[in-house]
C-alpha cells in the first residue's frame, strides 16, 4: 500500500482496510461510475475513489496556511500545484485549491482535492459554492481570545450552508483544528483548549486537534483524521460489502 | 500595572493584531492606548504619542474600509476561469450537459459574468439546456448592468424558431419577474401564438388532463418502490412535476433523456399506463418552493 511516508501520517492505514474495490465489484450494482449525494467519485474502471474536504472557517484563521503548509510538507502527495484563485491582499476572495494522491488502498488510488473557502462574511455565497459536494470539512478556529465570536459565527454559518445543501453538521465528517496556539508564545491572549471546546465542540463532539499552520504544528494531523472519518463515511454511504 | 507598562502591553498588542491582520481587534487596542495617554496627564509627550496613535488608527481605519467594502468582482484568468468551470461541474461523470450547464453556472457565481455568458451562448445550442440557458443569459446580463441587452437578445429568441411559444412563454414571465423586482420600468414583448397555434392548441385537447403519476425506478424487473407523483402543470403531451430537494434519489435518476418505461397516468376520468422521457430539468431558484426541482416529462406512448 502507498501511503505517507511518514509512519503516523498515513490517512489511509488501519480501520481504513475496509475499503476493497474487490468488495465494491461485488455489489449488486455494476456502474462504470458512481458518484454519491456527495462529490465523492468511485470510478471502477480507472479504480479511483475521489473525494472532497473544505477548509471552513473565520476569516484570518489560517486555512490557507494550512493548504501551503500541506503543499510544501507533503510534496509526494501532492499531485498539483496549489491554486489561489485570487486574493486581496493574503485574504481569500474566491478559494485555494490543492489536489492530492494518497496513493493506492487495496487497488484504488485515493485522490483528495482540498479547498479553502474566503473567511470574511460578505463572501458567503462563493462559500456555498465551494462548499457543495463536500466529503469531509476541517474546520479552523482561531485560538485567540478576540476571535471568539468570529470563531461562533463561522461555525454556525458552516451548519446553515450544510443544511442548505440537505445535510447536517453532525452527520457530515468533521474535523476542529484549534489554530495559532503559538500565539500565546507571543504575548496575544488565546482561548485554553477546554474553552474552545466547551464552547465549539460541546454539543459535536468530533475529534480536534490543537495546531499552529504558521509553524505546521497540527496540520498533518488533522488532514490525516479528516481524511479517515470521510473515507469511513463514504464506505458507509455505499454500503460497502464487509 | 502601572499606567505605562499597561500602555506598553496594549500597544504590542495592537501592533501584533495588525501584524496578523487583524484591523478591527487592532483598532480597539489602538483605541485602548490613545484612552490611557488621554487620560494620563503624567506622560511628557503626551500629544506626540496621540498623534502616532491617531497615525496607527487612521492607517487601520483605512484597511478595515477596504475589507469591508469587497472590491468590484475581480476577473479571473482564463486558466482560473478553466478551472472553476471543471471543478465545479458536479455531473460530469454522469450527465455530460447538465455538467455543461453546471461550470457555467459556477463562473456565473463566481462573478465571472463574461465569460460565462460565452458558456451559456454555446449551451443555448443544446435542445435539453435550451430554456436554462436563456434564463442565465438573461441573469448574466442583469448582473452586468445590461438589461437593454438582456432584451435584444430576449426579442431575438421571440423572433426566432429556436423555441417553442411555451418556452418563451416561460423565460418572458421569469425575465419579467427579475425587471420588476429590480424596478426596472420595461414590459417584455408578449410571446404572439405561432401560425400553428390552432393546431397546437387542438392537439393539446387530445391529451387528457393528467393530475399525478406513478412511475418505478431502477431495474423493473427488480420491482423497485412505486412513486407517486402529483403533476403541477401540463402543456399539450409534457407534464411538469415538482420534486422536493429532499428526494434526491429521485432528482438524482431523472436526467434529461431518461426514458421511464412504465408509467400510469392517473387522469380524473381514466387510469392508463404508457411511457415517457424527461424533457428538463431544473432547479426552482424563486419561491416557496426555491430549492426544488422542476422536472419536465413528454409523454410519448399511452
Amino acid at each position: 500500500m502507498d501511503a505517507f511516508p511518514s509512519g503516523n501520517l498515513c490517512p489511509v492505514g488501519g480501520e481504513l482496510q475496509f475499503i476493497s474495490c474487490e468488495a465494491y465489484l461485488r455489489y449488486r450494482f455494476v456502474f462504470s461510475a458512481l458518484r454519491l449525494d456527495s462529490m465523492a467519485v468511485f470510478n471502477l474502471k480507472n479504480r479511483e475513489i475521489e473525494c472532497k474536504v473544505v477548509y471552513y472557517g473565520p476569516g484570518r484563521c489560517g486555512k490557507t496556511t494550512n493548504l501551503e503548509y500541506i503543499h510544501k510538507a507533503f510534496k509526494k502527495q501532492v499531485s498539483g500545484e496549489m491554486v489561489s484563485i485570487d486574493t486581496e491582499g493574503d485574504r481569500t476572495l474566491f478559494f485555494d485549491f490543492l489536489p492530492m494522491e494518497l496513493g493506492k488502498v487495496r487497488g484504488c488510488a485515493v485522490r483528495v482535492q482540498l479547498f479553502t473557502v474566503p473567511g470574511q462574511v460578505q463572501y458567503s455565497s462563493t462559500r456555498k459554492v465551494v462548499l457543495r459536494g463536500v466529503d469531509g470539512v476541517v474546520f479552523v478556529a482561531d485560538s485567540l481570545e478576540a476571535r471568539r465570536e468570529k470563531n461562533m459565527l463561522s461555525l454556525k454559518d458552516l451548519q446553515q450552508n450544510l443544511k442548505e445543501f440537505g445535510t447536517s453538521i453532525f452527520k457530515v465528517p468533521l474535523v476542529l483544528q484549534y489554530n495559532k496556539r503559538d500565539l500565546a508564545e507571543q504575548g496575544l491572549p488565546t482561548m485554553s483548549i477546554e474553552k474552545m471546546e466547551r464552547e465549539l465542540n460541546n454539543q459535536l463532539k468530533v475529534p480536534s486537534f490543537p495546531a499552529s499552520a504558521l509553524k505546521g504544528k497540527g496540520v498533518g494531523a488533522t488532514l490525516q483524521e479528516c481524511l479517515k472519518l470521510t473515507l469511513r463515511d463514504l464506505q458507509k454511504q455505499l454500503k460497502w460489502a464487509q | 500595572m502601572d499606567t505605562k507598562k499597561q500602555i506598553q502591553a496594549l500597544f504590542k498588542e495592537a501592533e501584533l493584531y495588525r501584524s496578523h491582520g487583524l484591523f478591527v481587534e487592532a483598532k480597539a487596542k489602538y483605541d485602548n492606548v490613545a484612552k490611557l495617554i488621554q487620560k494620563n496627564d503624567r506622560i511628557a509627550n503626551k500629544q506626540s504619542l496621540l498623534d502616532a496613535i491617531s497615525k496607527k488608527i487612521g492607517a487601520v481605519e483605512n484597511e478595515i474600509k477596504k475589507f469591508d467594502k469587497p472590491p468590484a468582482t475581480p476577473k479571473m484568468s482564463t486558466k482560473a476561469q478553466d478551472l472553476v468551470k471543471n471543478l465545479f461541474s458536479f455531473s460530469e461523470d454522469k450527465d455530460e450537459d447538465a455538467a455543461l450547464l453546471e461550470g457555467a453556472m459556477a463562473l456565473a457565481k463566481f462573478g465571472q459574468f463574461e465569460r460565462a455568458l460565452i458558456e451559456f451562448n454555446e449551451l443555448i445550442k443544446k435542445d435539453s439546456l435550451r430554456v436554462s440557458a436563456a434564463k442565465n443569459i438573461i441573469r448574466c446580463h442583469i448582473a452586468l448592468s445590461s438589461s437593454d441587452e438582456a432584451i435584444t437578445k430576449y426579442r431575438k429568441w421571440l423572433s426566432g424558431d429556436s423555441f417553442s411559444s411555451g418556452q418563451l412563454e416561460e423565460i418572458r414571465i421569469f425575465f419579467q419577474d427579475i425587471l420588476d423586482r429590480k424596478g426596472i420600468d420595461k414590459k417584455l414583448p408578449a410571446v404572439t401564438q405561432p401560425k400553428d397555434a390552432r393546431k397546437e392548441e387542438a392537439r393539446e385537447e387530445d391529451f387528457l388532463d393528467i393530475s399525478s403519476i406513478a412511475i418505478t425506478l431502477g431495474d423493473e424487473s427488480k420491482k423497485g418502490a412505486l412513486i407517486e407523483l402529483d403533476v403541477n402543470f401540463q402543456r399539450g403531451n409534457t407534464i411538469s412535476l415538482i420534486i422536493s430537494r429532499d428526494d434526491k434519489d429521485l432528482i438524482e435518476n431523472l436526467k434529461v433523456g431518461f426514458r421511464l418505461n412504465n408509467i400510469q397516468f392517473f387522469s380524473p376520468i381514466a387510469v392508463f399506463n404508457g411511457s415517457g422521457i424527461v424533457s428538463e430539468k431544473a432547479p426552482i431558484e424563486l419561491g416557496p418552493k426555491k430549492g426544488d426541482y422542476r422536472v419536465d416529462i413528454e409523454i410519448q406512448n399511452t
